[in-house]
């Protein structure tokens, strides 16, 4: 984590409403991972008093850019959509926990729905490089907000699911999971609350419904891991990296948690953003 | 009795900083308004390099080593920033609330930013006074910046508890009474409403415990002067002003209010001129002195705490935008009191308060449109 001195290099308004903004940030480039995020600072102090979260949604290190990808809901996202490249941006970060794959996972199913894309856009490069095969789910209200394909890698396999049927499968992209369930060695999952919470549910039967083995003998048993550590995320298989309104981003206010199936809240921004499906206790409400 | 710590002031070459703050008064060649208030009679002798003591004390030998603390609930427990900022620059630091029990807080969503400023409602989310003492306390004590903790309670015996836990503990420099709870011993009003009631928990921690004591206020109370007062009489070292504003903001779909708790503290600059007028009104009917915090985001901001009567300033709100900010305040204070020929900050402090302190009060004070 450090404050960086970034410069904005492109922003591009991808979807109406949705832009990608890079940012010439070496630092970020080099030593982020997917699933991690940055806080940045929009306006001046007396207006704007608060950072806006995004994920880092890639990451080039020969150029050393980073992307993010945002849709303008309110002052702050606008602010930043008036910034004109060589602009300079004050960016805090990486910040939170990344996705963790395990070593012997060959197959990632990859869900986003709407700009939780953006949550997990890194993995799939990431997912790549290291010659996994990588299915994306993608779920959006209506065609007019379907992220474009011309944006992801050509060898990732790109399923998409329109509530108004509009484009691809009509319906939720949870219903596609179930075809994908017993290919995939691990799930990772961004996007709004009920779509997270319906796949943890679908996560917690899965080894009864299909009665596959777990990878590994070890996986899963014995002593639990502590919340928010690595090996409790490589070991599950689905992880999901949540959102919450913040105020610091580095765990010191409290202000972003979610309940932890513990009992106890765990801060999106320190111990997450990315769980393991069964750390968080989806039934609490937040 | 155990040995107690006592932060000793860095600059051991100068006299120790008064227990009382000195009131600069108005003399007749300086300007009668304004914010700048360079003295005119004579250029300023300090040179560039001569040093600036912004040392100040809060009482029972608790001396900040500059008045720029951070306030509680947006420093975590001094060591979240991590690399980012130098915490050992700091004049203090006042940690999350801290409650006899751990406490899960409130639903979310918690924060939320607001015009000029933020709404939160953490709920006093906390591991619990052992816990704290076990984590934060051994690595707080090697630290050189004092490091006063902020104890919440739900009744007297609560606070008085949770105090008898961090007296004596190394790493403790002080405590910072945090009365903005619901006393579910009075039906839940809150202390700081209730003169009364903050004098009896003041009271209270006061016979348990020599630590430095401070006692943070209210600002939604109708007068804050006689809470204030009966504070100080009840033993109180030093008061902070003020914590949040009680506030409420709507969901985007308007079906309801946004917090998860519906009511939130706002904070940041909004709120400073309130604030501002806290500390000026406490300063002229104690004599204690006074730690101003409320929307600090720049040195003038700074500059007119000291104006109306505070000796340190503490920084919350504006951390989460701008991190490094509380040590470059500090910096930046000690130019200015280079520019003004002063050799320390205290010069700057009360030249806003009416002259003769306490009976003018009556006038301009009181007028509330
Ligand atoms: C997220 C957040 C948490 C806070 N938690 C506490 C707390 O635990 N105890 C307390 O006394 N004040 C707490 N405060 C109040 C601040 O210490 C401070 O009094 C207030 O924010 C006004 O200062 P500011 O405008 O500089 O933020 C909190 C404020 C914020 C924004
Ligand atoms: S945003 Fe402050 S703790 Fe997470």
């Amino acid at each position: 984590m450090r404050l960086l001195g970034a410069e904005l290099v492109e922003s591009r308004e991808i979807l109406p409403g949705q832009f990608i903004q890079a940012l010439h940030a070496p630092h970020l480039a080099t030593g982020s991972r997917a699933g991690q995020f940055v806080h940045v600072r929009t306006g001046d102090l007396s207006g704007l008093v608060l950072r806006r979260p995004f994920s880092i949604n890639t990451a080039d290190p020969s150029s050393g850019t980073v992307t993010v990808h945002f849709r303008t809901v309110g002052r702050g996202t606008e602010w930043l959509t008036r910034l004109r490249p060589g602009d300079p941006v004050d960016v805090l970060g990486p910040l939170g926990r990344p996705f963790e794959v395990d070593a012997r996972s060959r197959h990632l199913l990859l869900i986003a729905g709407g700009l939780g894309i953006a949550g997990v856009r890194m993995l799939v490069d990431e997912a790549i490089r290291d010659g996994r095969q990588v299915t994306l789910l993608f779920g959006a209200a209506s065609a007019r907000d379907v992220y474009p394909s011309s944006l992801l890698p050509d060898e990732v396999e790109y399923v998409v699911a329109t509530d108004d049927g509009s484009l691809g499968h009509g319906g939720y992209v949870t219903e596609l999971v179930p075809q994908y369930e017993a290919w995939a060695d691990q799930g990772f999952a961004c996007g709004p609350a009920p779509m997270l919470a319906a796949l943890s549910r679908l996560a917690a039967t899965r080894r009864q419904r299909l009665g596959v083995a777990k990878l590994g003998r070890k996986r899963g048993a014995g002593r639990p891991d502590q919340p928010g550590s690595a090996a409790a995320r490589r070991k599950a298989f689905l992880q999901v990296s949540m959102e919450q309104n913040m105020g610091c981003a580095v765990g010191a206010c409290l202000g972003c948690v979610v309940m932890g199936a513990s009992g106890t809240p765990l801060r999106v921004c320190r111990e997450g953003p990315v769980f393991a499906a069964e750390e968080l206790d989806w039934e609490a409400g937040w | 009795m155990r040995a107690r710590r006592r932060v000793v002031t860095l600059r051991e070459t100068r006299p120790a900083a008064p227990r009382r703050p000195t009131i600069a008064r108005r003399t007749a060649s300086a300007p009668a308004s304004g914010v700048e208030r360079v003295p005119i009679a004579g250029p300023p002798v300090i040179r560039a390099d001569t040093p600036v003591d912004l040392s100040i004390e809060l009482g029972r030998g608790l001396v900040l080593p500059n008045p720029v603390l951070v306030a509680s609930g947006t420093f975590g427990y001094g060591v979240e920033y991590g690399e980012v900022v130098e915490v050992e620059r700091l004049g203090g630091i006042c940690c999350k609330g801290t409650t006899l029990r751990p406490r899960i807080g409130n639903v979310t969503p918690r924060v939320t930013e607001t015009p000029g400023g933020m709404l939160n409602s953490i709920g006093l989310q906390n591991p619990g006074v052992d816990a704290v003492v076990d984590r934060y306390t051994a690595t707080w004590a090697g630290w050189r910046v004092p490091v006063i903790v902020n104890v919440a309670g739900e009744s007297v015996s609560d606070y008085v508890e949770v105090v008898s836990r961090l007296d004596g503990v190394p790493g403790v420099a002080g405590i910072e009474l945090n009365i903005s709870c619901p006393n579910v011993g009075k039906g839940g009003m809150q202390f700081a409403i209730d003169a009364d009631a903050a004098g009896s928990v003041t009271a209270a921690v006061r016979r348990m415990t020599d630590l430095p004591l401070l006692v943070k206020l209210s600002p939604n109370v109708a007068d804050v002067r006689p809470i204030a007062r009966a504070i100080a009489d009840a033993g109180a070292d030093a008061l902070t002003a003020v914590n949040t504003l009680s506030g409420i903001a709507v969901a985007p779909s308007r079906t309801r209010p946004l917090l998860g708790n519906v009511y939130g503290g706002v904070s940041g600059p909004a709120i400073k001129p309130i604030a501002l007028r806290v500390v000026y009104e406490v300063a002229q009917v104690v004599d204690i002195p006074i730690v101003g915090i409320g929307g600090v985001t720049e040195l003038a901001d700074v500059l007119d705490f000291l104006a109306v009567g505070a000796v340190a300033v503490q920084v919350g709100t504006a951390i989460f935008a701008d991190p490094t900010l509380p040590v470059r305040l500090v910096d930046e204070l000690t130019g200015a009191c280079r520019a003004r020929g002063l050799d320390s900050h205290r010069p700057l402090i009360g030249t806003a308060l009416p002259r003769r302190t306490g009976a003018s009060s009556a006038k301009g004070a009181e007028y509330r449109p």
